[in-house]
C-alpha cells in the first residue's frame, strides 16, 4: 500500500510538478534548428553579364574543445582536406576559440561529407560575393562585408533589395540528428532580388583601358571617366582611378572605394564655356554672327573684376564660335558680363549644377554653385570659364548630355531594372521621358554640331578627331585652388575633355578627367594634350562596338 | 464465439496500432528524403553556379582583354 503510494506520489510529482522541465528536455532531444539565410541577388549588366553574385562555399572547422588527441584528429583529416597534419594540428592547439577554429574554405562537397565523419569535425555552410570582373566596375558595384552587408556602391545603395530575408525551420529530429517531421519555420527565407545596370562590361572594359593607360603615362593623382547615352541618361560606363579589387579590401586604401565620378568636385575651367555659351545664346545677349573684342589678351577692370587673361595668346575679334575654339576667358567673362549674374545663375543652375543628379550611387555631392546675391564682378567675369564654381563630372556629364540631347532635360542613371528570382522585372527604374527644353533645340544643335564640332577640327581638341564620325567636344584645364592661401597653384591642373559623336545625332557622350598629371615629365598638362586622346578612342571603340555608322 | 471476437478485436487493433506506427516512419523516411532531396538539389545549384561563376571570370572583357594583351606582349 505505502509502495502504491509513493509510486502514486512520484507520478503526480513528474506530472503535475516537473511537467514543464520534461516536456522541454524532451523536445530539446528532438528538436533540430536549420537557419536558412537568403542568397544575395545579383548584379548583372545591360547584357547580363555577372559583376556581382554570391555562391555557397563551406568552411570545414575544428571544435577543439571536444577533440582529445589533436595529433590523431589532423592525421585523419589531413589526407582528406590534402593540407598538412602539422599544420592543422596547429590550427587546433593555438586556437583562440575553444567552439571553432577554420581548417579550410572548400567547395568541394566530397571534402566536406568525409571531413564531418571525424569527430570533433564540423562543416559550416555560407555565402560568399564573387566579383568576376574584378577591378573593372569596382567603385560602381561596390563590395560587401563578410556577412553579406553592402558597404560602397550599389551594394550599399541596395542592400535592401539585395538582402532578402533570412528563415528558420525547426525540425523533429531521430537519434542520428536527421530531420523527420517539420515542426515549424520562423520567417519566409526569400532570396534577394537581382539588379540590372545599364552598365555595358565592354565599354566599361574600352574606358578604363584607355584611362588606365593614360593615368599611369602621367603619374596622375586620380582619373574619371565616364560614358553615357545623351538621349535616354544611361551611364555606359563609369571609372575611377585609382580602384581596387572587391575581393581584396583589406590591403586596399579606403580613399580608392569611392566612386569620384560623384563624390569628388572641382573647377571645371574651359570645359564650362560651351554651357555658358548656350545660355547666353538662349538668353538672346549675343548672337552667332557677331564678334566681341577680346582685348588683346588683357582685360581689366580695377576693383570690378581684376585682370583676366588668356592661356597662351591674346586675340582680337572674335566670335562666339572662334571664342570656343581658342577657348578664350576674354571672350567668356564678356559674354558673363552680358548675361549678368541672375541669367548666368539661373542658367547655371538649370543645367543642373549645384545640386545632385540623382544617380543611385552612394555619397554624390551637390557641388558648389553659389546663390547669385553673392557674386560680384570677379564671378560673372569667372564662372563662365570655370571658376568660382565646383562641379562633379556627373554634372558635367549631363549638361553636356543636355545638349546632345537637342536641349531637353536629361536625368543620368544606371540601375535599369530591378528583377526577381525567376527574372521577371519587379521595378522598372528607368525614369520616365524627359519634359522641358533647358534651351532650345536650334540653339543646343548649333552648340554641338557646330561650335563644339569646330572645337575638335580647328581648334584645342583637335587629338579627339575621327576619320569616321564627326565628333564634337571642349577641352579644360583648370587650375587646382590652393588649400592653405589665396590664388591658384601652378604645378596643378586639372586635365579635362568633354566629346560625343557624331555630331549630327549623337549617340554617346564621353567625359575624361586627369587630376594632377605629372608635369614635370613634360608630356603636357592641358586637356587637350592629355584627356583628349583618351576620349577619341574611347569613342572609337565603344560606337564600333554598338555599330554606330 | 466471445473469445473468437476478443482475439479478432485484439488482432485488428494491433493491426492498426502496427500499420499506424509504418506510417508514421514512412512518413518521417519520406520527409528524410525530401529533406535528403532538397539538400542534393541546392548542392548541384551551387556547383552550377560556381562552374557560372568560374565561366564568367574567364570569358568576361577585363579576363579577355588581359589574355589578348599578354599574347600581343609574348609575340
Amino acid at each position: 500500500m505505502v509502495s502504491f503510494l509513493a509510486l502514486g506520489g512520484r507520478c503526480f510529482y513528474l506530472q503535475f510538478c516537473r511537467n514543464q522541465h520534461y516536456s522541454e528536455a524532451c523536445l530539446g532531444q528532438r528538436r533540430s534548428y536549420r537557419n536558412l539565410r537568403p542568397q544575395r541577388g545579383v548584379i548583372l549588366d545591360c547584357r547580363g553579364r555577372v559583376l556581382a553574385a554570391s555562391n555557397k562555399v563551406q568552411t570545414i572547422f575544428a571544435e577543439p574543445r571536444v577533440i582529445q588527441d589533436a595529433k590523431a584528429t589532423s592525421s585523419e583529416l589531413a589526407p582528406i582536406v590534402d593540407m598538412g597534419a602539422h599544420i592543422i594540428c596547429q590550427l587546433i592547439l593555438e586556437s583562440r576559440n575553444p567552439g571553432f577554429t577554420r581548417i579550410k574554405t572548400t567547395t568541394d562537397y566530397n571534402q566536406c561529407s568525409a571531413s564531418t565523419k571525424i569527430y570533433g569535425i564540423g562543416v559550416q555552410s555560407d555565402w560568399q560575393r564573387h566579383y568576376p570582373m574584378g577591378n573593372l566596375a569596382a567603385n560602381v558595384v561596390g563590395f560587401t562585408s563578410l556577412d553579406n552587408r553592402g558597404l560602397e556602391g550599389i551594394e550599399l545603395k541596395y542592400d535592401k533589395e539585395l538582402s532578402g530575408s533570412a528563415a528558420r525551420n525547426i525540425f523533429f529530429a531521430d537519434v542520428y540528428r536527421r530531420p523527420i517531421r517539420a515542426k515549424q519555420q520562423d520567417g519566409v527565407l526569400t532570396n534577394g532580388k537581382g539588379i540590372i545596370l545599364t552598365i555595358d562590361a565592354t565599354i566599361q572594359q574600352f574606358t578604363r583601358d584607355e584611362l588606365f593607360k593614360q593615368y599611369e603615362n602621367y603619374e596622375a593623382e586620380s582619373a574619371v571617366a565616364i560614358v553615357a547615352e545623351p538621349k535616354t541618361g544611361a551611364i555606359l560606363a563609369m571609372v575611377s582611378l585609382p580602384d581596387f579589387d572587391p575581393a581584396d579590401i583589406r590591403t586596399t586604401d579606403p580613399n580608392n572605394f569611392r566612386s569620384r565620378a560623384i563624390t569628388d568636385w572641382y573647377e571645371p575651367g574651359s570645359i564650362l564655356k560651351p554651357v555658358a555659351v548656350a545660355i547666353a545664346l538662349e538668353a538672346g545677349v549675343v548672337n552667332k554672327t557677331e564678334k566681341i573684342f577680346c582685348e588683346n589678351g588683357n582685360y581689366y577692370g580695377k576693383g570690378l573684376f581684376g585682370r583676366i587673361g588668356e592661356y597662351r595668346r591674346g586675340f582680337g575679334d572674335l566670335t562666339v564660335r572662334e571664342i570656343l575654339i581658342n577657348s578664350s576667358n576674354i571672350g567668356m567673362a564678356k559674354i558673363g558680363q552680358r548675361l549678368g549674374k541672375d541669367r548666368l545663375h539661373d542658367g547655371l543652375k538649370l543645367f543642373g549644377f549645384g545640386r545632385k543628379t540623382g544617380i543611385e550611387l552612394p555619397g554624390e555631392i551637390d557641388g558648389l554653385l553659389r546663390p547669385a546675391h553673392t557674386w560680384d564682378g570677379y564671378s560673372v567675369t569667372r564662372i563662365p570659364f570655370g571658376q568660382e564654381i565646383c562641379v562633379t563630372s556627373m554634372q558635367l556629364l549631363r549638361a553636356f548630355c543636355i545638349l546632345a540631347n537637342g536641349g531637353r532635360l536629361v536625368r543620368p542613371f544606371m540601375v535599369r531594372a530591378i528583377v526577381d528570382n525567376e527574372g521577371n522585372i519587379t521595378e522598372l527604374k528607368r525614369p520616365p521621358p524627359p519634359v522641358g527644353y533647358i534651351v532650345k533645340p536650334e540653339v543646343a544643335k548649333w552648340v554641338v554640331a557646330e561650335a563644339m564640332a569646330s572645337v575638335v577640327n580647328e581648334g584645342t581638341g583637335k587629338r579627339a578627331k575621327l576619320d569616321k564620325w564627326q565628333v564634337f567636344g571642349k577641352t579644360g584645364t583648370a587650375n587646382i585652388a590652393l588649400s592653405d592661401s589665396r590664388g591658384y597653384s601652378d604645378r596643378d591642373y586639372v586635365a579635362s575633355f568633354v566629346a560625343g559623336a557624331p555630331a549630327e545625332d549623337p549617340a554617346i557622350v564621353v567625359l575624361v578627367s586627369i587630376h594632377k598629371p605629372n608635369r614635370s615629365l613634360g608630356k603636357g598638362y592641358t586637356g587637350g594634350a592629355v584627356s583628349s586622346p583618351v576620349a577619341a578612342k574611347i569613342i572609337e571603340r565603344t560606337l564600333t562596338y554598338l555599330g554606330v555608322e | 464465439m466471445s473469445q473468437f471476437r476478443f482475439v479478432f478485436v485484439v488482432f485488428c487493433f494491433t493491426a492498426v496500432l502496427i500499420f499506424a506506427v509504418n506510417l508514421r516512419s514512412a512518413n518521417d523516411r519520406i520527409f528524410y528524403e525530401r529533406c535528403a532531396y532538397n539538400a542534393d538539389m541546392s548542392r548541384l545549384k551551387q556547383e552550377l553556379g560556381t562552374k557560372q561563376l568560374l565561366l564568367e571570370g574567364l570569358i568576361n572583357p577585363a579576363a579577355i582583354s588581359q589574355r589578348v594583351d599578354k599574347s600581343n606582349t609574348d609575340k
